[in-house]
């Protein structure tokens, strides 16, 4: 049966029904039984229902005093018992409903049945999210803004009376349950076809891994977006053909190996993620000798890019130990990072930069202090973990900060609420300096530092017109979309970024002839924004783009003409 | 044996056989049903509901419907009992439709004990 906590109740009940029918059924037949006198003084018997009214008023302690005619001593003495009897009945029967309305599983249960008719209530795509923690509450926060729906469940129940207290927990149904059990993930709806992603972003790998193998046997067709920093388990998740892995150390190193060649991609990246415009200076990292603090799994992350550019670096650790070849080559050094002579013998004075990325936000911290004080020009990387030391890391003045659990929240409300911008920003990571630094120019000088991004979709809800256009067979070019509408032979203030078709991605399109269900990203203005929504949707603006002559109306043509 | 199983099995039995009791006899004749076998019957009825509450099983929703309806059938009986000895004379008439009212729950009585000993008989304990 679905609905468990009417059972519960029912269950529950049994015993004070009982008790309740049994007491009052003693105490009516009592009274009708004990002889009665009138006010004649000749014998009689209350009948049921006499014996009925007044034992229900007596019960409930309402007492309207004695009917039909005043007791004898007999019957008060019956009255007496009765009293005590059903009272303490009814009593007994408050005191167990009470304690069941208190009740945990049931409060549970009415959770869990409250959260199922909710999930099935949603019409639109949703996304599933597994645990509440710091990282989830930004993410929901963001899907939420742009209008996504989602579903959240966690193990704990303080937890969830936390999230309960957000402004925008109301639209999102939250239940307390275990995320790796099958019966969970199917009560969060994971079954449904709008069921589009499912998060989870747990400390312990192995449990990100387990939920993966359960939602591809489940649904096949949902994403699930995960975090893995071990190889093995990145593997895994990988071969499950669902999972998309955030790894947020290798995040963190390919941001370095970028900034040493191509600054200018990362201008492009911190727009896209809307955390700086393009005025930004775009400055390469220094070339020189580097100190890696922590060899764990962002410094092994780190050491490959800086072979890969053939970058003199030493690395420091304390627990872990680097191979045999590193220590000959005295690029190794087994020691506490914090510790002012290690850092003088791994050369601080004449080093240009230093990774502060050891597992342990104050170990960073306090390296940090450490080597700026031994060499205030140096370029300090710091690493931290959760965003509780925000403040504290930003008044230390690191050169670069990177934040794992900020990471983490970019990359998955990017990749979830913006797709296509998403798929933009990873074709954009492969690209060159050259071709970085040519797109920013080009964007800065057509629209300025900080021009909005904008997605089009060749569906009939947003592109009324151009779909039924291209539907009849004609050739548009994506061109004619960047077409100014005050003269057809200018164009508008819009670039095309990329073109998705078929989940293949053509970056910065041109002379591309749409076709249906094509996606667009556009940088552009407001004002080219509502151009280019104009043209799509709008069949007379579409007309005139593409011919620049005015679609005549039949009727008033026909008007016209006669 | 199962003393829950003595326990529900003799409420069930119970509230059939006082039903029976009180319907037996002829339908227009007052005397020959009792008040007393009437009030039994009901409160027995209602304990055999309780009891039945709860019960998740197929078989245990529709033992739950049978009683529901002995209970309603019962509580009819016993209303018109009342509303016609307060509010006007007493008929042959009226005795009758109070009769065949709990001849009515006398069958969905009958009905929930033969599904219980069917299902007794079936379990393998």
């Amino acid at each position: 049966m679905s609905d468990n906590a009417l059972w519960i109740i029912l269950q529950r009940l049994r015993k004070p029904i009982i008790v309740i029918i049994v007491t009052y059924a003693i105490s009516i037949l009592g009274m009708v039984l004990i002889d009665g006198m009138d006010d004649q003084g000749n014998v009689y018997h209350l009948t049921f229902f006499d014996a009925f009214y007044f034992i229900s008023y007596t019960a409930s302690t309402i007492g309207f005093g004695e009917t039909p005619y005043t007791f004898t001593y007999e019957q008060r003495l019956w009255v007496l018992i009765c009293i005590y009897l059903t009272v303490i009945g009814w009593f007994y029967g408050i005191g167990a409903l009470v304690s069941i309305i208190s009740d945990k599983t049931l409060k549970s249960e009415l959770m869990k049945s409250q959260f199922r008719k909710r999930v099935k209530m949603l019409k639109s795509d949703f996304i599933i999210i597994l645990g509440y923690n710091h990282v989830h509450s930004q993410v929901i926060r963001k899907l939420v803004n742009v209008g996504l729906n989602v579903v959240l469940i966690d193990n704990s129940e303080e937890n969830i009376h936390g999230f309960l207290l957000e402004d925008f927990s109301k639209s999102v149904p939250v239940m307390v349950g275990n995320a790796l059990l099958t019966e969970t993930l199917e009560d969060a709806g994971i079954h449904q076809t709008n069921c589009k992603a499912i998060v989870a972003h747990f400390f312990e790998e192995e449990k990100n891994l387990r939920i993966a193998i359960l939602t591809k046997f489940l649904n096949p067709n949902v994403t699930m977006i995960t975090k893995a920093t071990w190889k093995d388990t990145i593997n895994s998740l990988l071969d499950t053909d669902i999972a998309k892995v955030e790894n947020p150390f290798e995040i963190f190193a390919k941001r370095i190996d970028i900034a040493l060649t191509s600054p200018h991609i990362l201008i492009l990246e911190n727009w896209i993620y809307k955390n700086a415009d393009l005025a930004d200076e775009a400055s390469f990292l220094p070339q020189g000798k580097y100190i890696i603090c922590g060899y764990g799994r962002l410094g092994k992350a780190i050491q490959e890019k800086f072979d890969k550019h053939g970058i003199e670096y030493v690395i420091i650790d304390e627990h872990l130990m680097g191979t045999r070849e590193m220590i000959e080559n005295k690029t190794f050094i087994r020691a506490n990072a914090d510790d002012k002579e290690i850092l003088l013998q791994a050369g601080i004075e004449r080093a240009v930069g230093l990774v502060a990325g050891t597992q342990n936000d104050i170990d960073n911290i306090s390296i940090l202090l450490t080597a700026k004080k031994l060499n205030p020009n140096i370029y300090v990387i710091a690493r931290e973990n959760t965003m509780k030391e925000v403040s504290i890391f930003e008044a230390t003045k690191s050169d670069w900060l990177f934040i794992i659990e900020r990471i983490l929240i970019n990359k998955t409300a990017l990749q979830l609420a913006h797709p296509l911008k998403h798929a933009f920003l990873k074709k954009t990571l492969y690209q060159d300096e050259a071709w970085g630094r040519a797109l920013v120019n080009f964007l800065k000088s057509q629209l300025g530092d900080n021009p909005k991004l904008m997605k089009l979709s060749i569906d009939e809800e947003s592109a009324y017109a151009l779909y039924h256009e291209i539907e009849r067979g004609e050739l548009v070019n994506i061109d004619v979309l960047l077409r100014s509408l005050e003269d057809w032979n200018n164009n508008h203030k819009a670039i095309a970024l990329l073109l998705k078709r078929n989940g293949k991605e053509v970056l910065l399109p041109q002379n591309e002839v749409l076709q249906l269900n094509d996606e667009i990203l556009f940088a552009c203005d407001e004002e080219s924004a509502e151009e280019i929504e104009l043209i799509a949707s709008n069949m007379y603006e579409l007309h005139y783009v593409c011919s620049g002559k005015e679609k005549q109306n039949w009727l008033l043509g026909k008007l016209f003409r006669g | 044996m199962n003393l829950q199983k003595v326990i529900s099995g003799f409420f069930f039995i119970l509230a059939m056989t006082l039903n029976f009791g009180f319907f037996y006899g002829d339908m227009d004749n007052v005397e020959l049903h009792s008040s007393y076998e009437l009030f039994a019957a009901l409160v027995i009825s209602l304990i055999a509901t309780a009891l039945k509450i709860g019960d998740k099983t197929q078989i245990g929703s529709v033992l739950l419907a049978s009683s529901l309806v002995a209970d309603i059938q019962l509580i009819a009986a016993v209303l018109v009992w009342t509303v016609v000895e307060y509010t006007s004379t007493f008929t042959p008439s009226h005795m009758a439709t109070i009769i065949s009212l709990s001849g009515g729950a006398f069958l969905a009585n009958l009905t929930s004990v033969i599904l219980y000993i069917g299902e007794t008989l079936k379990s393998k304990r």
